[in-house]
């Protein structure tokens, strides 16, 4: 036990290592793209403002304010104390809002959409492919390819696909948002519907796309676990065929379990498109929003909270490795 | 009269592969052994050894498919039986099998315990989990082996103790036979002693009533078993007292088996070390005629089509050859004196 305590501080060690240089990168690199964001502000503000003297006043009064005309570290100095108060300061691109208050909107409706699609579809993808390991031939012919054609389709061009077949051509379900635009968030059933009905093709897509993923590994793991010695041995001391398909899904989900990690890491990349696409209002659409109104703070915290989410993801899905799997934990304790 | 422990008679056993081909992997394999003795079967790579041991159990699965032939196991008829039935009543209790890799035979993610416990009471409903705990760890403690292996993870033993361990579940329900399929191979020295020792104890101490021990070291067999019977092309070519087998075959591929292996015993450390040119047949195909024909230093122009049968040699042996026993020996003899 003390060396699987040793390990699991040295692991957190590391996480704290990577997180400290994700979060440098996520306030330097956004910092680094060409353009002055203020300047894209008052330009809005000014508009129609003829008085040169008044322009350069709100700009010089918004740079005071973002505090874009200070170097660099000291900019990063004033941001971590700031951070570490939980307090994110404004977003430029839809100031007077602060970023917490914009990512605070956003946040769930991308967890609400990816995290259960991404369980779902890993769920459903295992079941099938464990299915098709098993069951061989028919099921396993028709699945294999159907899977593989799915999983190589990037989550934009099955989102497009699935607007245009059934957003734009059967018009089952509403091609953008995530609430129909004449509503008010509110808990009324009216706004549950629309907000259910909006759920539905963005869900899919992501969906459609992991089971294709994860139907193929759960197959080849389980045909390997099932052409394993301590089946045939298994069987030869009389188990039933039912308890050792148990015991064969059980080890090929192992490396499953790695694959799901990926794949809520993925949430930030591939399957945040899906959420573009859809103008579905969440952490995918601010991000677009963000980096093309060069909002400094607003990428750095968005980033940031995919990073964290990342790395916890990770860390929870290192420590939960361990309790099921006794090789892990040995390699894990030595 | 001791009992008949296993009878086997005319086994023939098929694989069907991917491409639908049939491969004859054993053949009218006819077999006894007797209450308290154990039978060695030795042959080179892929000549059905093994396939011939799964066979025996009479469960059989893909790609293994039963073709004809009986299985007699203490008295009761195994070959007619539903395999659900053979699950439930023979396996384990009546024969159990040691398999050839037992350093993956248990399930890396099951504590030894737990798969006891699914073993146990897949054969006797009605056990608890404190009474099979019970009974395992006195087993295993008969065996040698601390009863704390039961609490672990298979990662978490040595080879040898993961071999030992395997044995002890295999006699957990006291079977009749124990099949053991190269059970030391992938071992040092040390753990083979171990497990042959431990298999020795099995018999003596009246756990299991007979053994068939498979293997292509013939040094090993000769010391741990009472019969040997060699195997070439899933077929049995010679069987006899393993002492007669060792130092004096008959079959001229029995001879070529035991030229071919580096022994330390006594008496045969002077036998020069020769190789069988050539390979086994194709068991997709297999030979009209005798199968060794091709590799035969003795071929006679019959032996490609004639379907040779077992002939007795006197003292209850048997080989698989259309020469008389005489004209081999002689054969033997004046190659012998060449040299």
């Amino acid at each position: 036990m003390k060396g699987y305590l040793r390990y699991f501080l040295n692991k957190l060690g590391w996480f704290a290592i990577t997180f400290v240089f994700a979060f440098l990168l996520n306030f330097i690199l956004p910092r680094l793209m060409p353009g002055d964001p203020v300047a894209a502000i008052v330009a809005r503000f000014a508009q129609g403002m003829s008085n040169s003297t008044g322009v350069q006043a709100i700009y010089e009064q918004y740079v005071e304010l973002f505090g874009t005309n200070k170097p660099m570290w000291e900019q990063f100095v004033i941001y971590l104390q700031n951070v570490a108060k939980g307090d994110f300061g404004f977003s430029f691109s839809q100031y007077p809002r602060t970023v917490a208050d914009v990512l605070k909107a956003s946040l769930w409706w991308t967890i609400a959409l990816q995290f259960p699609a991404i369980i779902v579809g890993w769920l459903i993808g295992n079941t099938l492919g464990a299915l098709a390991a098993y069951l061989k031939g028919g099921f396993d012919k028709v699945l294999m390819p159907l899977s593989i054609f799915v999983s190589n389709f990037p989550p934009f061009g099955m989102a497009v696909i699935f607007m245009v077949v059934f957003g734009v051509n059967l018009k089952w379900f509403p091609t953008s948002g995530g609430y129909g635009f004449d509503l008010i968030p509110s808990f009324s059933w009216q706004f549950i519907q629309s907000v259910i009905i909006h759920y539905q093709m963005p869900f899919w897509s992501i969906v459609i796309i992991a089971i294709g993923g994860q139907a193929i590994g759960m197959r080849s793991m389980a045909i390997y676990e099932l052409n394993a010695d301590y089946v045939k041995y298994s069987r030869f001391m009389g188990i039933k065929d039912s308890k050792i398909v148990g015991y064969v899904f059980r080890n090929a989900m192992l490396p499953q379990i790695t694959g799901l990690a990926l794949s809520i890491g993925t949430m930030v990349g591939g399957a945040l498109v899906a959420e573009i696409v859809f103008s579905y209002p969440g952490l995918g659409t601010t991000l677009l929003r963000a980096v093309l109104g060069q909002d400094y703070p607003l990428i750095s915290a968005s980033t940031l909270i995919i990073t964290v989410m990342v790395l916890f993801a990770n860390f929870i899905i290192e420590i939960l490795y361990g309790f099921i799997d006794p090789r892990i934990k040995a390699v894990q304790a030595d | 009269m001791a009992n008949t422990m296993l009878e086997v008679k005319e086994l023939s056993t098929k694989y069907i592969t991917r491409f639908r081909e049939d491969v004859y992997a054993v053949d009218r394999v006819s077999l006894a052994v007797k209450e308290g003795r154990s039978l060695g079967i030795a042959g080179e790579s892929g000549c059905g050894k093994s396939t011939l041991a799964l066979s025996l159990m009479g469960y059989y699965f893909p790609p293994l498919h039963y073709t004809s032939g009986e299985i007699i196991i203490n008295g009761k008829n195994i070959s007619g039986m539903k395999p659900d039935d053979v699950r439930k009543s023979i396996l384990g209790r009546e024969i159990a099998y040691i398999p050839q890799a037992a350093m993956n035979a248990l399930n890396p993610t099951r504590k030894i315990i737990h798969f006891i416990e699914d073993v146990i009471m897949e054969h006797e409903v009605y056990a608890t989990k404190k009474d099979i705990y019970e009974r395992a760890k006195k087993l295993f403690e008969t065996l040698g082996l601390p009863a704390e292996v039961l609490q672990k993870y298979p990662v978490e033993l040595s080879g040898g103790m993961k071999q030992r361990t395997v044995i002890a579940i295999s006699v957990l329900l006291l079977p009749k036979v124990l099949i053991a399929d190269e059970p030391s191979s992938a071992l040092d020295v040390t753990s083979q002693k171990m497990v042959i020792k431990m298999l020795r104890h099995l018999m003596e101490a009246g756990m299991i009533s007979s053994m068939i021990f498979i293997t292509h070291e013939l040094p090993l067999l000769y010391n741990v078993v009472d019969d040997i019977m060699v195997m070439y092309a899933g077929q049995i070519v010679e069987t006899g007292a393993s002492r007669e087998m060792v130092f004096d075959p008959i079959h001229p591929y029995s001879k070529g088996l035991m030229g071919s292996i580096i022994v330390p015993e006594q008496g045969l450390r002077d036998v020069k070390l020769t190789a069988i040119p050539g390979v086994p047949p194709n068991l997709k195909k297999p030979p009209a005629g005798c199968r060794f024909a091709e590799r035969c230093r003795f071929v006679r122009p019959e032996c490609l089509v004639t379907n040779v049968s077992l002939r007795q040699a006197g003292d209850g042996r048997a080989y698989r050859c259309i020469l008389p026993e005489a004209e081999l020996r002689e054969a033997y003899a004046r190659e012998e004196h060449k040299k």
